[in-house]
């Protein structure tokens, strides 16, 4: 059997030499031993993506005995060494699969050239590269015609009308192997599995991406230069990567805070982006979490502190308790702030020490609970938390208030200046995920900034006015003496 | 005496008029080959319900897996006479209509074949194949029309991913061949004379082949039972 993947792949292999400009030949027999050694645990001995891992990972690895590869610059299915090269390198964001930068670029082109004798079928036609239209840089106008064309070719059906991946087509979706795949969230560029660049972004759209719904745009676009007008539209809905909050700051404000989570006071406000992890260290483990990251405002007054949260979620769930749960998602203190570093278990506490829980449930609304564990959660009666909620377009926002200071054991007090400790969970009910199948961060600090009083608009000028007035007077005494 | 010449005469005017009728169907290249494909098992249609596009799609789609009509007849199965080659007939044409491929399967010879899209909305064309490359093209509701190419004899599966129902078949076969209709019965004319071999081939029930005699000018029928697999 190896002796014919051989003598294809020699085959392969001379037929596809004239077409060379595109492969820095590696050496296959040289790449199996990288492959085993790096590859073979998700990908599997035979290249079919059946390693011991795949079963925990989604999306799973991928089958190269199909030789269908998402990622290509090319206008034909084969890939270009180059493609399959680059995505060793960097790896897949939001996937599974790591960037192996790490190992020797001669290794890298092994392993190019031993992947394609998994399928040696496919590689027999050369790539062919992809021309794209011509550059169109991005402006106001080139965005405006983006969201014309993005309306017009219905991206929205899979990708949701703001590009949350909320399409209504969204949960049909399989992909050549017949496992479910979701369409890519667009205001999430960090996630894009071919990379976020321009160029990328728009050979997604012109070439589609092998193996999976997304078909190639290039001839279904009004104009070519449709494609960049589509891309930078997709630019302009989301940021590169977001910068993470490592501290929390509440910020101090005299009025009321408005309970609306779409009131402008919010829009206003500096969101703070918390990464979220799976839960992995009790059962049921959440190996691939639905929501990885969340936005947080937060602002007190005198009397209260209101906490508002984004984050996105295809599916506003209520769940019907098999398969799907309410989404919810909670804000985690201890039950006392204490001034030394210690914290309790992160885990949402343990016997020992219990959390205080200031949470959202789909259809229950914001309240109050104390934990000793994933498991052990039991609302706080009596409390005074409220808030609102708004869902749209594949995105919760949510405002939750509670009184500044409150009395007895279990809920604690907030006070300005104060590093409070705070962590996020969340759950993605419609995903399956409930319970300490969930995602979350670990320990943050959180500080209410000190109220910013008006002396400091005082003090300054009576200060000026003061000095001035002494030199006056020194002047005016100078000269007398003379 | 008489009767020698009544018999001479009879046997004269016989064989006139057969070679007259060979001489007719000569002309018109052979046979018909009559197929009729039953399946003794049950029809299997699913319903589902539509949650988008519903103004186009309407809300119930109906996939089509097994279609028996009347006198256990199978529809959408292909028949074809491999050995008989095709003459280029009209291009092969696929309407996306109320989002459903229409025909739901297409027989083609191996060529170009156009996809409509009279829906006014986005559909787009995935084909599963392995002989030729497979497609996976946006149709916008302005692309009313696109032409592609499936040059290699195979039954290639079409589906649209915005609606996950929507299923089609082409077969691509280099003979002459016909698609079943509702009664189960296939005519392939034309068919060049003497032994040739049919195929059937239905996209759940799988394939069967058998052996026919052809004669010029007459209709050779042909029965197939397709067995549930």
């Amino acid at each position: 059997m190896r002796l014919i993947i051989w003598a294809s792949f020699a085959a392969s292999l001379s037929l596809a030499a004239p077409s060379s400009v595109w492969a820095q030949a590696g050496d296959a027999a040289a790449g199996k031993g990288v492959y085993e050694r790096k590859c073979l645990l998700c990908h599997g001995e035979k290249g079919d993506g059946n390693g011991a891992g795949a079963e925990h990972l989604v999306p799973r690895p991928r089958d190269f005995t199909k030789g269908l590869y998402k990622i290509r610059t090319t206008a034909n299915k084969t890939p270009a060494d180059q493609d399959v090269f680059r995505v060793i390198s960097e790896g897949m964001p939001g996937t599974s699969m790591p960037a192996w930068g790490v190992l020797p670029e001669r290794d890298r082109w092994n392993l190019v050239a031993y992947l394609k004798t998994f399928a040696p079928e496919q590689f027999k036609e050369a790539p062919k590269k992809l021309e794209l239209p011509k550059e169109v840089s991005s402006s106001e106008a080139s965005i405006k015609r983006g969201k014309e064309m993005f309306e017009a070719i219905e991206c929205h059906k899979c990708h949701g009308s703001e590009g949350r991946a909320d399409g209504p087509s969204r949960a049909e979706l399989k992909d050549e192997w017949g496992q479910p795949i979701a369409p890519a969230n667009l205001t999430k560029r960090w996630t894009f599995r071919g990379g976020a660049t321009r160029t990328d972004i728009a050979t997604r759209i012109a070439a589609g991406v092998l193996g999976t719904p997304m078909p190639a745009f290039l001839d279904a676009v009004e104009k070519p230069e449709d494609v960049w007008h589509l891309t930078n539209y997709i630019m302009s809905l989301g940021t590169d990567r977001p910068g993470f909050a490592t501290l929390v700051t509440v910020g101090a404000v005299s009025g009321a805070i408005p309970d609306d989570p779409n009131a402008a006071f919010w829009k206003k406000t500096a969101p703070q982006y918390l990464p979220l992890m799976g839960q992995v260290i009790v059962d049921p483990r959440n190996f691939n979490p639905a929501i990885e990251l969340v936005a947080v405002r937060a602002a007190y007054n005198d009397k209260e502190v209101a906490f508002h949260l984004t984050w996105d979620d295809p599916t506003e769930s209520k769940g019907d308790g098999k398969q799907t749960f309410s989404d919810a998602i909670s804000l985690k203190f201890p039950a006392q702030i204490t001034a030394g570093t210690e914290r309790p278990y992160f885990l949402m506490g343990d016997a020992d020490e219990a959390v205080y829980l200031l949470r959202w449930e789909q259809g229950k609304g914001v309240g109050e609970a104390s934990a000793n564990g994933p498991a052990k959660i039991a609302p706080l009666a009596g409390g005074e938390a409220t808030g609102a909620v708004a869902f749209a377009n594949g995105q919760y926002r949510l405002v939750m208030k509670r009184p500044l200071a409150v009395k007895g054991e279990a809920r604690p007090s907030f006070r300005p200046a104060q590093f409070t400790p705070v962590a996020v969970q969340a759950w993605d009910g419609g995903a399956g995920e409930s319970g300490p199948k969930m995602s979350l961060t670990s320990w943050y600090y959180l500080r209410l900034e000190e109220p910013q009083s008006s002396r400091r608009f005082i003090i300054p000028p009576v200060v000026a006015i003061l000095t001035l007035a002494a030199m006056i007077l020194v002047v005016r005494t100078a000269n007398r003496t003379r | 005496m008489r009767r020698t010449l009544m018999a001479f005469a009879a046997i004269t005017l016989v064989v006139g008029a057969a070679m007259w009728f060979v001489s007719i169907a000569g002309a018109q290249g052979g046979g018909t080959v009559e197929v009729e494909v039953k399946y003794g098992g049950t029809a299997q249609v699913e319903k589902l319900k539509v949650n988008k596009d519903t103004e186009k799609c309407g809300t119930e789609a109906v996939v089509e897996h097994v279609v028996v009509g009347g006198n256990k007849g199978l529809a959408n199965a292909v028949a074809s006479v491999p050995g008989a080659k095709g003459t280029t007939k009209a291009k092969a044409v696929i309407d996306q209509h109320g989002c459903k491929f229409v025909p739901h399967v297409t027989v083609m010879q191996p060529g170009e074949i156009e996809f409509k899209n009279s829906d006014d909305i986005l559909h787009n064309l995935h084909t599963y194949s392995t002989a030729n490359p497979s497609i996976n093209k946006a149709q916008p509701k302005f692309k009313k029309t696109m032409t592609e190419k499936l040059e290699k004899p195979e039954f290639v599966k079409i589906t649209c991913d915005v609606h996950s129902w929507m299923l089609g078949w082409v077969a691509v076969v280099p003979g002459l061949a016909g698609v079943t209709d509702s009664n189960g019965v296939a005519k392939i004319e034309n068919v060049p004379a003497g032994k040739q071999k049919v195929e059937v081939w239905h996209e759940t029930l799988g394939k069967q082949e058998k052996e026919v005699d052809v004669k010029a000018g007459q209709v050779t029928k042909v029965s197939f039972e397709m067995k549930g697999k």
